[in-house]
Formats: C-alpha cells, sequence, structure tokens
C-alpha cells in the first residue's frame, strides 16, 4: 500500500499558515429546481465536504449548508459566525453550488426562500477578517461578481466569466472531482492547490463542451496572486508526526529547495548537465521520501 | 411585388471587366443592343464597348441603359438601371427575368429566383424565366431542372439556350445517346435561325471530348467566329471536372484562361482543380486573378480562405529517400497543427494499410505520393468539394488528394473516421488506375465494397431507409446507376447509390471473384462505357447482369427485407422495455430483434439494448458477450466499445481489450482516457512499442497531468529496455512532480 505523508513545504500555504492559525470551510448548495439538479448540487456538495473533512482533519471546521438547510438565514448567520471567530492568521474557504442569475445589474444565488444577492454576499465577505480567503462561486451567472467580490487577500473563482452565461454550470461538479483527484495533483505531492484545482475543472468543462460538439456556456474564472500556493485539500488525511520524522521533512524541504533553484537556472545550463543534477537531487529526495514512508509504513 | 431597394446596394460595387458572355437569346432583345452583341460575340471588344457606351448615352430605355451597362462590366449601374426599369414597367415581365439573370451572373441565386418567379407571375410561360429558374436547379444538380427546361422546350422549341441546358444537364449525368439527340435538335435550330452558336460549339466540344475527341472542330468554328472565346475550353473543362479528370481539367482551364485573359470563371476553377492536385502557389495565383475580377463568388473567397488558414496545418511529408527501396511513393498529410502529433501515426499506419491491401488487391502500383487532408473545420472541408455533384458528406478524393473531416470536426461518434479514410483511399486506385475514366458508379462502388471487405470496421453496413429503398424496389438498372449520383430523385438517393453500388461489386466479386472486379476497372480503364465494358470483362449483357443482381439481392437480403416491419416492432418493444426498465423484456426482445436483422449495429442496435438490460441485471458476463456481438459485426459507438473493453480487460482478456480499444480509436482518436488504457493494457500484454504510441499521443494532447504522462513514457522505453529514454522521462516526471512516489520508485530502479 502507498504510504504517506504530506512534506512540511508543501503544508504550508493554507493549511499551516502559522502556529495558530486556523482554517474553516462552507459549503453552500443553493436550490436546485429539478430533480437532476438538485442530485448533482447535493452530490457536489457531498464530496466537497468529504474532501474538507479528510483535508482538515476535524469535522468541527467544515460546515455544509445544503438543500432546505441553505436559506439566507443560515448562510447570513454562517458568514457572521466567521467574521466572529476568524483572525487574520486564519484561513477560509467558502463554496457556492448552485444556480445563479443575473437581471443585467443583480447576481443572486439562489437558495430556498429569498435569494442572497451579490452586493449582500460581497458584505458578509469582507467582514471575514481571515487573511487568506478563497471563494469558489460554482453557479451560472457567476462571473458577474468578479470585480465586485475580488479582494487583495482573496482568490475568487468563478464558473463563467460574465453574468450573461446563464446556463446550468458543470463547473462544480468538476471542482468537486479535482478535490480527491490524483490527475488534478499534477505536481504528484499529495495535496491539491487551488491552481492545479482551477486547472483541473477548467480543461474538464471545455472538454466536456467540445467531446458533446457544443459551444461552451461557461467560461471559468480566477482573480487572486495566491492561487498556486494556497492547497485546498489533501488527498490523504494528515498525519502526526514524530521528531524523527520532522529531521527527515526537513532534509525534505531542503531538496526540494535545491530543486527549485535548479529549475530556475534550465535555461542557462547545458541540457544534460541539468538533467545530470536533477537526477541527483531527485535520487536524494527519493531516498528521504522512501525513508518517511517506510516510518510510516511501520507505525 | 416589392421593390428591390436593399439588394441594389448590396448588388456589386466597383466596375468589373468582361467576363463570360451572356447571350441573350431572346427574340424580344432591343435591336441597338444586338447590333452591340454582334461584335462582342465576334470577339471585336473594341467596337463592342464603343457600340455599347453610345447606346448608354443615347438611349432612353432603362432596360436598354441596364443591359448596355451590364455589357461593359458594370453591374453595379445595370442594377439601377433594372431597378428604375421595373418602376416605370412594372408589368414587363421579360425585363425583369433579365434582370434575374444580372443576379444570377453575380452569384446571387436567391435574389435571382425570386425575380424568376416574379416574371412568371406576370406571364405564365415567360421563357427567360423558365430557363433562369432551371439553371439555377441544374448548377445545383437538382432533379427539377429537367422537368422546367422541359416545360420551356414544349413551349418554346426554337429557343436554342433551352436545348443547351437540356444537352448539359444529360452530358453531366453521362447519358451520351440522349445528349446527341438533344444537339441534333440544337444544330438544326443553328442551322435555320440567325442565333449565335458560339454556346451551341462549346457544348458539342464538350459532348465530343465525352465521346473521347478532344480536338473537336468545333473548337476551331468558336474561335474562328470569336478568337477570345475562352469558354469553348473551359465548358468542356467543367465535363472533365464532374468525371473527376482533374488534370485535363486544368489543362483546359489553363487554354481558357490564355484565350481570354478576364474569364474569371475560367481563372477560378482553374485555382479550385490546382488545389485539389495540391498546386498550392498556381491555385491561389488564379484564384487571386478570380477575385480581382469577380469578387462576390462565395467559392473564390471561401478557397483563398481555405488556403490562408494552411498556415495553421503542418505538412508531415513521409516520401522515400531517393534510392531508397519503398513500397509505395510515400505519402504526405496535412494535419491542424493541434492535432497532427496525435493523428500522424494512426493515419499513416492506415495509409499504409490500404496501399498495401489495394495495390495487391486491384493490380496497381502507385505511381505519386498519396496527400491526406484531415480538417477540424467541416466548413473548411466543404470548400473543397464545392460545385461537385453527389459528393460524400465526410470525405473526397480527387486523385492522389484525399480531403476529409478530422476526428475532431465532428461530435465524438460521429463518425468512423478510420472507415472513411479507407473509402478515400479506395477512390485514388479506381481513379488512377484508370487515368480518372472510371464512372462514378465503380469508384464509390468499389469504396464501399472494400469498406465491407477489408476496411477496420468488420460488417457491411446498409442503412435503414437504403434497406427500404431495396424493398421497394427502388434501385436503378447497372447502366444508369451513375444518375442516381448526380441528379437524385428521391431524398436519400444518393445513399441508396452508393449502398447498391458497394452491393454490385459484391456481386461481381461474389461471382466473378475479385479478378472480376480488376477486369471491369481495366475495361474502364481502356475507356469502356458501362454498357461496353460488362460483356468483355465479366461475359453478360447489362440486362443479364441487372437479372443476376436481383438475385443476389435476394439471396444476401431477402430475409432481413421480408422481416423489416417485424424487426422495427421489436425494436421498439426492446426500446420501451427498456425505459419502463423490464430488463428481462427488453432482452427477450432485443433477442428476437438480432435473430431477424444480425447486421444491425447502428442506431437503436438491439446488442447495446441488450448489453444495457444485462447490465442493469448485473450479468457482466453476458452485457460484455453483448457487445462482443456488437462490437464483431462492426458496432463502434465508442462508449459501447470502451465500455467493453474495460470489461474485457477486468475479465483478464487483455488481449481482447486490445483489440476492441484499438478500434475504438478508429472513431474517436482523442480521447486522452482511451490511450491511456490501451497503453496500459499494452504494456501488459508485452507490446512496448505499440504501448509508446498511445503514451506518446496521450503526451501530444498536453494532459493536465503532464507527470503522469511522462512517468506513462517512462514505463514504455523501460520495458523497452532504452534506459537513456527511460530516465529521461522519468526525470522529466519528477521535474515536474517531485514526489510521484511511483516516478521515484522507477528513478531509484532504474538508477541501481
Amino acid at each position: 500500500m502507498r504510504s504517506w505523508l504530506l512534506p512540511a513545504a508543501f503544508c504550508a500555504g493554507m493549511l499551516a499558515a502559522a502556529a495558530h492559525a486556523e482554517s474553516y470551510y462552507v459549503i453552500v448548495g443553493g436550490i436546485g429546481g429539478q430533480s437532476q439538479y438538485e442530485e448533482r448540487f447535493l452530490a457536489q456538495a457531498d464530496s466537497l465536504a468529504s474532501a474538507a473533512r479528510r483535508t482538515l482533519g476535524d469535522d468541527s471546521l467544515v460546515t455544509v449548508l445544503s438543500g432546505a438547510g441553505a436559506t439566507r438565514e443560515a448562510v447570513t448567520a454562517e458568514l457572521e459566525r466567521l467574521a466572529a471567530i476568524a483572525n487574520a492568521d486564519d484561513s477560509v474557504a467558502i463554496f457556492l453550488l448552485g444556480h445563479g442569475s443575473h437581471d443585467g445589474e443583480v447576481y443572486k444565488f439562489n437558495i430556498p426562500g429569498p435569494d442572497i444577492d451579490g452586493a449582500a454576499f460581497a458584505e458578509l465577505l469582507n467582514a471575514i477578517p481571515a487573511g487568506r480567503q478563497l471563494v469558489v462561486n460554482a453557479t451560472s451567472a457567476s462571473g458577474a461578481v468578479l470585480e465586485t467580490w475580488a479582494s487583495d487577500n482573496r482568490v475568487l473563482i468563478t464558473a463563467t466569466r460574465s453574468g450573461g452565461e446563464r446556463n446550468a454550470t458543470r463547473f462544480g461538479d468538476y471542482w468537486a472531482e479535482a478535490m480527491s483527484s490524483d490527475e488534478a495533483d499534477a505536481n504528484k505531492n499529495g495535496a491539491i492547490t487551488v491552481q492545479e484545482a482551477f486547472e483541473f475543472a477548467e480543461r474538464k468543462v471545455a472538454d466536456s463542451y467540445e467531446g458533446a460538439g457544443n459551444l461552451a456556456t461557461e467560461h471559468p474564472q480566477l482573480v487572486g496572486d495566491a492561487a498556486g500556493s494556497f492547497n485546498v485539500a489533501l488527498l490523504e488525511a494528515r498525519l502526526a508526526t514524530t521528531a524523527e520524522l520532522e529531521v527527515l521533512i526537513g532534509e525534505l524541504t531542503a531538496l526540494e529547495e535545491q530543486i527549485e533553484i535548479l529549475r530556475s537556472q534550465r535555461e542557462e545550463l547545458d541540457n544534460e548537465v541539468y538533467l545530470g543534477r536533477l537526477q541527483d537531487l531527485l535520487l536524494e529526495l527519493a531516498l528521504v521520501q522512501r525513508e518517511i514512508d517506510d516510518i510510516r509504513e511501520a507505525e | 411585388m416589392r421593390l428591390r431597394l436593399t439588394v441594389a446596394t448590396i448588388l456589386l460595387s466597383g466596375a468589373l471587366g468582361a467576363s463570360a458572355l451572356e447571350i441573350d437569346y431572346s427574340a424580344q432583345r432591343d435591336p441597338g443592343l444586338k447590333a452591340c452583341d454582334a461584335h462582342l460575340f465576334s470577339g471585336n471588344r473594341g467596337e463592342a464597348e464603343r457600340c455599347y457606351g453610345a447606346l448608354l448615352s443615347s438611349s432612353q430605355d432603362a432596360r436598354v441603359r441596364g443591359e448596355a451597362s451590364w455589357s461593359l462590366g458594370d453591374p453595379q449601374t445595370a442594377n439601377s438601371y433594372f431597378q428604375t426599369a421595373i418602376e416605370i414597367y412594372p408589368e414587363d415581365a421579360y425585363a425583369r427575368a433579365r434582370w434575374g439573370r444580372l443576379y444570377l451572373a453575380t452569384h446571387q441565386n436567391s435574389e435571382a429566383v425570386e425575380l424568376f418567379q416574379e416574371a412568371l407571375e406576370l406571364q405564365e410561360e415567360q421563357v427567360d424565366a423558365m430557363l433562369g429558374l432551371a439553371s439555377v436547379a441544374a448548377g445545383q444538380f437538382e432533379d427539377r431542372s429537367r422537368e422546367l427546361v422541359d416545360q420551356a422546350i414544349a413551349a418554346y422549341p426554337d429557343r436554342l439556350d433551352a436545348r443547351l441546358l437540356k444537352a448539359r444537364m444529360i452530358l453531366e449525368e453521362g447519358n451520351l445517346e440522349e445528349a446527341d439527340a438533344i444537339l441534333e435538335a440544337a444544330l438544326d435550330i443553328v442551322e435555320r435561325t440567325d442565333v449565335v452558336p458560339l454556346e451551341f460549339y462549346a457544348l458539342y466540344a464538350a459532348r465530343d471530348l465525352l465521346h473521347g475527341v478532344t480536338d473537336s472542330p468545333w473548337t476551331t468554328r468558336a474561335l474562328e467566329m470569336n478568337p477570345e472565346y475562352g469558354e469553348i475550353y473551359s465548358v468542356p473543362a467543367h465535363f472533365y471536372v464532374i468525371t473527376r479528370r482533374y488534370r485535363q481539367a486544368i489543362e483546359l482551364y489553363e487554354q481558357a484562361v490564355e484565350t481570354q485573359p478576364n474569364l474569371w470563371s475560367a481563372h477560378a476553377e482553374l485555382g479550385v482543380n490546382l488545389l485539389r492536385e495540391n498546386r498550392m502557389a498556381e491555385a491561389q495565383r488564379h484564384l487571386q486573378i478570380a477575385y480581382r475580377g469577380d469578387p462576390f463568388s462565395a467559392q473564390i473567397v471561401n478557397t483563398l480562405r481555405l488556403i490562408d488558414s494552411f498556415d495553421n496545418f503542418q505538412v508531415i511529408e513521409r516520401i522515400p529517400a531517393e534510392g531508397e527501396e519503398a513500397e509505395h511513393p510515400g505519402m504526405i498529410l496535412r494535419l491542424h497543427k493541434d492535432e497532427a502529433a496525435v493523428l500522424e501515426p494512426y493515419v499513416s499506419d492506415l495509409v499504409n494499410d490500404a496501399i498495401a491491401t489495394f495495390s495487391e488487391r486491384y493490380q496497381f502500383d502507385l505511381k505519386e505520393p498519396v496527400i491526406v487532408e484531415l480538417y477540424p473545420e467541416h466548413d473548411d472541408f466543404a470548400v473543397r468539394t464545392s460545385g461537385l455533384p453527389g459528393i460524400g458528406l465526410l470525405g473526397v478524393a480527387f486523385g492522389y488528394l484525399v480531403a476529409m473531416d478530422s476526428p475532431s470536426g465532428r461530435d465524438e461518434g460521429d463518425f468512423h473516421w478510420g472507415t472513411t479514410l479507407w473509402h478515400e483511399l479506395a477512390h485514388i486506385f479506381t481513379l488512377e488506375a484508370t487515368d480518372h475514366l472510371v464512372p462514378r458508379w465503380f469508384s464509390e462502388g468499389v469504396s464501399v465494397y472494400e469498406e465491407w471487405s477489408t476496411g477496420p470496421l468488420p460488417g457491411r453496413h446498409i442503412p435503414l431507409h437504403v434497406l427500404q429503398a431495396i424493398d421497394e424496389d427502388k434501385l436503378l438498372s447497372i447502366t444508369e446507376l451513375d444518375r442516381g449520383f448526380i441528379r437524385p430523385t428521391y431524398e436519400g438517393q444518393v445513399m441508396v447509390s452508393y449502398m447498391q453500388a458497394g452491393l454490385v461489386c459484391q456481386y461481381i466479386a461474389d461471382r466473378w471473384g475479385q479478378q472480376g472486379l480488376v477486369d471491369v476497372l481495366n475495361g474502364f480503364g481502356e475507356g469502356l462505357t458501362t454498357p461496353e465494358v460488362l460483356e468483355p470483362a465479366l461475359g453478360i449483357t447489362a440486362d443479364a447482369f441487372d437479372q443476376g443482381f436481383d438475385e443476389f439481392l435476394q439471396r444476401e437480403l431477402g430475409a432481413t427485407l421480408a422481416n423489416l416491419s417485424t424487426w422495427q416492432e421489436q425494436v421498439g418493444e426492446a426500446l420501451e422495455s427498456l425505459s419502463s426498465e423490464d430488463w428481462l423484456d427488453a432482452i427477450e426482445a432485443a433477442d428476437r430483434a438480432i435473430a431477424n436483422y444480425p447486421d444491425h449495429v447502428s442506431d437503436n442496435s438491439a446488442y447495446l439494448i441488450k448489453a444495457r438490460a444485462h447490465e442493469e441485471l448485473q450479468e457482466i458476463d453476458l452485457a460484455t458477450s453483448a457487445l462482443e456481438d456488437y462490437w464483431r459485426r462492426g458496432g463502434y459507438e465508442p462508449t459501447a466499445l470502451k465500455r467493453l473493453a474495460t470489461w474485457l480487460a477486468e475479465d483478464g482478456r487483455t488481449a481482447a481489450a486490445v483489440e476492441v480499444m484499438t478500434d475504438a480509436l478508429k472513431v474517436a482518436p482523442l480521447d486522452d482516457e482511451t490511450h491511456i488504457d490501451l497503453g496500459g493494457w499494452l504494456l501488459a500484454e508485452q507490446k512496448p512499442l505499440e504501448a509508446l504510441r498511445e503514451y506518446e499521443a496521450s503526451l501530444a494532447m498536453n494532459p493536465h497531468d503532464q507527470a503522469a504522462a511522462h512517468y506513462r513514457l517512462a514505463t514504455a522505453y523501460q520495458q523497452l529496455e532504452d534506459q537513456a529514454r527511460t530516465l529521461e522521462h522519468v526525470l522529466y516526471a519528477l521535474e515536474i512532480a517531485p514526489h510521484y512516489r511511483e516516478a521515484q520508485q522507477l528513478l531509484l530502479e532504474i538508477a541501481r
């Protein structure tokens, strides 16, 4: 069986930003309108929740509001709660699944009872003091909030590029898939960054339309600078470390840094020289990695 | 009737030089215009221009001024005059028909048709309008053109243009005897009246050409009358084009533009046909000349755009070096840059297989490299076939050059690109072995027959509507079969003709062996026509052939035809049971349907219904078996094939899974997962070279998971014992993903 431990360097970002930093996930599944959509949104919410619990290792940090429970009052209350408990060192990830609408002026997230409009949502988001925020709005017409929800400390993802793309989206399906996909984990470090998940889902969306010979009615967008260093999911549960492992993980981190430096010099080096040095470092890294894995296996 | 104000602004801007002669055969033509025409038709263009110019200044009649402007090469002004004329003379049906002709000359058929119809509303048998409508229909190879022209001839037996239009249509169908009779009647008119005979000469020269006479006396006569009459060459050239003798057509079009450098239509056709011969630079030059003279032809504009789009294509040459021993002269592939790396190996393999197969079966060795173009945009492919009658929707062969839709040009599973390419490659042999003298039906017949007998897709695939046509006795006799392609008389007849031609070839092969097909092919190569070829090649008359073919059809399809309606009911029952989730009933009905029509593997195939029902019942072994039957009979729905392959692999039948998945690639080669799965199974079967091809295709598709793609390549190289390449790709994988456990493991393994 494959042993697994997330190296420290790759835990950086949202999952281990600071000693007392905490991470919170909020997943909201909006109203489907038809049974096929109800089922899809519920499945997306379940899949995301499962990935979130696996990633955070603490169910209390994951809030899921879906079906009849995803009312305006409940969503507002949850975001206000986060605003009250989160601090600048914390991370927050909010996922909105379902239908949205845009009448040319106002975006609305469709939930049971009264909808929440884009401006109200922005206000709730802006009240959360968490220093690192991820907001994924997978609804139709979600592109309408690209400008109004963007913020310096926030990575914002929408399923569409404008409020004019009003058809039901597929982005939520593929985003949920990315949270648990080896394929999405392009650098195979066991952690899915926001960037990796976005690229995976964006490509899957495009392929799904192209494969069916249809014109794409959604074009996912990402704004914000931290997507590449923002780990949004772990493919396996986090494991406790020991002093011995800490040492090894330190070695691993040092090797990763050397590899990164070498990669940055690629253009300047002869290919053979580059590959030779890369091989030496990768061999060392593989050996350290194996040692770590063996220790974990033995536990 | 409404004024055509909007159209007036659309029609043409900028003056044109002269182009094709527009001969007005009407007795109503103004005498002043006729006097000018005489200069024009005798080749005295300068005098004609002075004459028309004087008329334009002196005449107060807008109709005359319109005609004069048109003859002077200014259709925009002509259009304005005609518009004015119709306001002044709203009841003049002739003027309206002439205005329609102006639109026709500038490629605006729908406006022309409207005007012709308006003229006919004013005057029921207005002959110019009748012939205008017939010309439009004939230009689109529509069957109703015949009815329209017959009406015109009946009402106006002395109108030469009516006879010529009819003769042209009949010649296009290849019915030389009937055309001769019509041309005799036309000759009689020419001899009895003072009608301008230039178009008659041109058509007679075309008739001579179809009889194998290339130096027609009518050509000389025409040039004596008008030394600048380029159509004496371009009209016969058209018949070379529709009989697919593009090289000869090019020669005639070259003579046409040499004789009349401002014959824009000939420049355009020359360009289009040079393109069919892969002579790009020359084609572009002539099309640009044509465009400068006639900027309103959609065909010219689209073809120029197509040439521009070739910048996005990669040309891959597989030509043997000089002195190198090779099986054939090689191939040139023109594939879109985005998919060239993925498709190239599969296309190359299929071309090689086809050349080897057909060279042997038709005893003909190719003389030039095969050129294959695959278009991701169907519209680009459509430009290639513009102006050709009865061309397949998916591919075309112009001799050594084959053009077709790329697999990405259609929805996945929409067409089997492997079969289409196989079909088109067979055309190269029938065309080139006969110097393009092969009739349409035989070339198509061989291609269809080869699809069924040697192509990548097993089984004989006859669409349901074709079976129904056979059942309704709608097939044509062997001597008339070409007509079904050129000018179909009912919807779907082109496809019926394809299938009939394929069955005819199957009949020949069954009764006379493969040599029978070769003998017929060689007979066509010697210039024999269909009625002439049967006796020497097969020792049978056309009537006896038709009778034998009927008996063959009865043997082959009699049982299926007899049960067709029952089968349809059974499929309906099976589908209904499926939708109501009565799985056992669905299986039972599907089994009955399969028993009645076991070859049916297209839409709503009973095999697929049965497989689905078994799957729902968790009877995967039975579902697998149903899909295997489907696949073995040529079913190719890619999702079904992928599912079958997966089940076979899960059952440990990896070799069979490989076979099925390889077939899936012939219909859906741009699916990353298919390549990855197939590559894995090939490695399991210890076939690393084949696996490598799949993994290279996967990497060429620029997948999200680049590290995994490189790792897979490394595993294939490892099995090939290519240590250097294994290391290279494992390093690439780890460069992207340093923590990639499998790649780390492989690195440690090979670095030891």
